[in-house]
């Protein structure tokens, strides 16, 4: 990833900075590593006193929050952020799992919510999202990538000035790739996005949603945008 | 109470319609029933055989009596002088002002002289012991009586009546119709009674015993203060459960905490293979190693997540996130989710979802249970086959029902399919955790929301009562 066009840019402008706030060391260790790997700067703190005081004063475009932390929790470490109008957008990581925890996290102010243990690439993919939302924070009404066109207002698509016919499902799907292209998006974050549920849908049903897509969207005579990353999961992307 | 008959009861899915036959058998099941009855039975014979001695002693006696009556009778005419006798029948009929005595007095030539038998009865013979014979052929033989020849050739016929005997006897039959059937009503009625008890007894005893084949170690068979040998049979099974229930919960934290502690590494595991994969110089072989270990990385995570996903759901809090939950609106979702998996197998998905009540559920939960119901479904039906969801309003609230055209689950599978890891015999080679009908099952357990598995030829269908039955769940 260290070769892509995201991270090239990101070094023209500016560097994106991370603070990540964990109490385990195993934990941290792994994601300064994998957020240094993808080229991101990361700050780091180990309790939630520390963490509060890094994000109220320092400049810092996401924050991995750890949930349960020694002296101040992620929760109240959250609460203070919103409070004191520092609003950096915040993943919390926790190995509370239940919905209900979820649910209090993000009321809290949280962007997002990873369960542990998580896959780094899962983090970094959900991070990236946070970053890109945080850049754009007016949705755009119309999102371009190579030919394809996607108007959210009018709810139509076009490839190549071709309209295509979607399915309202295939439309909320695409729309969620464009918003976020050239970003990897896991399964399970496809599945959060479209139908705002948080459980494993099993089998293959994402799979099943994106080849339909990738049949209306992706015909023989035009270059394929929609791709598998193998591992991980998909990713829309204009070709080079 | 015979184990056999108790394990058939287990068997049979609910005892709403048994018909009047087998619900009498059930009753002749019961010792105490059938003690009850049997006695009733005996005590009726004995009646029965009372009365009828009685009565074979009071006719034989009052028979004896009036044979000698006439007996001494015929003694009394034949001291008369012939030319007196129709006098002397004439002074006795006179005295006899209730009417039992019979005299007919025939001229050798056979002609009537005196008395109320109007002609000789063909039945008497001179010198015969008494006989019974009637007057009239429309009318019982109520007349005992015999012949004599007096001294001038003339015949003479004295007799009693003997409708007293005919009354006793009918008296007698009365009280053992009477009391036969109060005998038997009241014998079948207290064996009934007495029987109630030890029957609702050993419903409970079912009642527990489903409820522990379904999975909930907690039941245990009611015990009643009588300590009986019922109850003795109870405490040692409910021991036993203790002792199931303890190794089942070590057993159940033990998986749980295994697959806790080992989802860590795993992920680490995944994530390393993962950081390799995405190397640009691999060869192309060992990417392909690679990859089929992290495909086998993923299948364990799934699993885990599975397992704990279980064991999240059932500790926790009833109600917590419950709310007004609309069939259709969930059947509506399910549809858009599993349409295009359904049908890039070419099964049709079929919806038929009548307006029904809203219910009181966990929405999210709910959703998850019957995604996982329709993806099961989808799973195990052919390609080309058809999976139907049905939501019917019942008298209780909403029903529902999702039916596939599978190999389904024989009926002493049912039971097993919704405990952990079990894969039964239709899952062979397909994909998954197996985990997916018990994560159903402890949702529907969390709500208090009745699961069943039915044969649907072919295929399965599981049904969801969606309204709460605590007693059952």
């Amino acid at each position: 990833m260290a070769g892509s066009p995201r991270a090239l840019r990101n070094a023209e402008v500016t560097v994106t900075r991370i603070l990540a706030i964990e109490d385990d060391e195993t934990t941290a260790r792994e994601i300064v590593a994998e957020l240094a790997s993808h080229g991101f700067e990361v700050d780091s703190a180990t309790d939630g006193r520390e963490g509060l005081v890094k994000a109220v004063s320092g400049d810092y475009d996401a924050i991995t929050l750890d949930r349960m932390l020694p002296g101040l929790d992620g929760l109240a470490v959250v609460t203070v952020m919103r409070n004191t109008g520092i609003e950096t957008p915040v993943l919390m990581i926790s190995a509370l799992s239940d919905v209900d925890e979820r649910v209090r996290g993000l009321r809290a102010g949280g962007d997002d919510y990873l369960t542990k243990p998580f896959a780094p690439a899962e983090m970094v993919a959900r991070l990236e999202v946070l970053l890109r939302r945080r850049r754009a924070p007016v949705a755009e009404a119309i999102l371009r990538t190579a030919d394809l066109e996607l108007d959210a207002m009018r709810r139509t698509v076009r490839r190549g000035g071709r309209e295509l016919k979607l399915s309202p499902t295939e439309f909320r799907l695409l729309e969620f790739l464009m918003r976020n292209s050239d970003q990897i998006l896991t399964r399970t974050m496809i599945f959060e996005a479209i139908w705002g549920y948080h459980f494993d849908p099993g089998t293959n049903l994402i799979d099943v949603h994106m080849g339909q897509l990738r049949r209306k969207v992706d015909t023989p005579d035009a270059p394929a945008l929609i791709q598998t990353v193998r591992g991980s999961g998909y990713r829309l992307r204009a070709p080079a | 109470m015979r184990l056999r008959d108790l394990s058939a009861r287990l068997r049979e899915p609910r005892p709403y319609l048994r018909d009047l036959r087998s619900r009498l058998r059930e009753l002749w099941g019961i010792s105490r029933f059938r003690l009850t009855t049997m006695y009733g039975a005996l005590f009726a014979l004995g009646i029965v055989a009372l009365l009828a001695l009685i009565y074979w002693q009071t006719a034989g006696y009052m028979v004896r009596q009036l044979d000698d009556t006439i007996r001494a009778d015929a003694q009394t005419s034949l001291t008369q002088a012939p030319e007196q006798v129709d006098d002397w029948i004439a002074g006795a009929m006179a005295r006899d002002v209730g009417h039992v005595k019979y005299y007919g007095l025939f001229a050798p030539d056979g002609r009537r002289v005196i008395g109320n038998i109007l002609s000789a009865p063909s039945v008497l013979k001179i010198g015969a012991p008494p006989r019974q014979f009637a007057l009239d052929p429309s009318q019982p033989p109520d007349i005992r009586a015999l012949a004599v020849k007096l001294q001038d050739g003339s015949t003479l016929i004295l007799g009693r009546n003997t409708s007293q005997l005919r009354q006793i006897r009918s008296i007698i039959l009365h009280a053992l119709f009477w009391s036969g059937a109060v005998i038997v009503v009241a014998g079948l009625g207290l064996g009934a009674a007495l029987s109630a008890q030890p029957l609702r007894r050993v419903q409970a005893i079912g009642d527990a015993s489903a409820r522990i084949r379904e999975g909930d170690f907690h039941a245990r068979l009611p015990i009643s203060p009588q300590k009986d040998e019922l109850d003795a049979l109870a405490a040692i099974v409910n021991a036993m459960l203790d002792e199931v229930q303890r190794l089942v919960s070590e057993v159940k934290s033990a998986s749980d905490s295994l697959a806790h502690d080992l989802r860590t590494p795993l992920t680490r595991l995944r994530a390393q293979l993962h950081r390799i994969d995405q190397q640009p110089d691999l060869p192309d072989v060992h990417r392909d190693m690679l990859e089929e270990a992290i495909e086998e990385t993923d299948i364990l995570l799934t699993r885990f997540r599975a397992l704990l996903r279980i064991s999240e759901i059932e500790s926790r809090e009833r109600r917590s996130g419950f709310g007004l939950v609309d069939l259709g609106e969930i059947a509506g979702q399910i549809r858009e989710m599993y349409g295009p998996v359904a049908a890039s197998r070419d099964i049709a998905l079929d919806m038929q979802i009548s307006p029904t009540p809203v219910v009181d559920a966990d929405k999210e939960l709910l959703f998850e249970a019957i995604s996982n119901l329709v993806d099961n479904a989808i799973k195990f039906t052919p390609d080309g086959g058809k999976v139907k969801m049905r939501a019917v309003p019942t008298p209780q609230g909403p029903r529902l029902e999702v039916t596939d055209t599978g190999p389904g689950v024989p009926a002493e599978e049912r039971s097993a399919v919704l405990q952990r890891f079990y894969r039964g015999s239709r899952e062979g080679s397909t994909p998954g955790s197996g985990l997916g009908l018990s994560i159903v099952a402890a949702i529907m357990r969390l709500h208090g929301f009745e699961l069943q598995l039915q044969e649907a030829d072919p295929g399965l269908r599981i049904s969801v009562n969606c309204w709460p039955n605590w007693a059952e769940a």
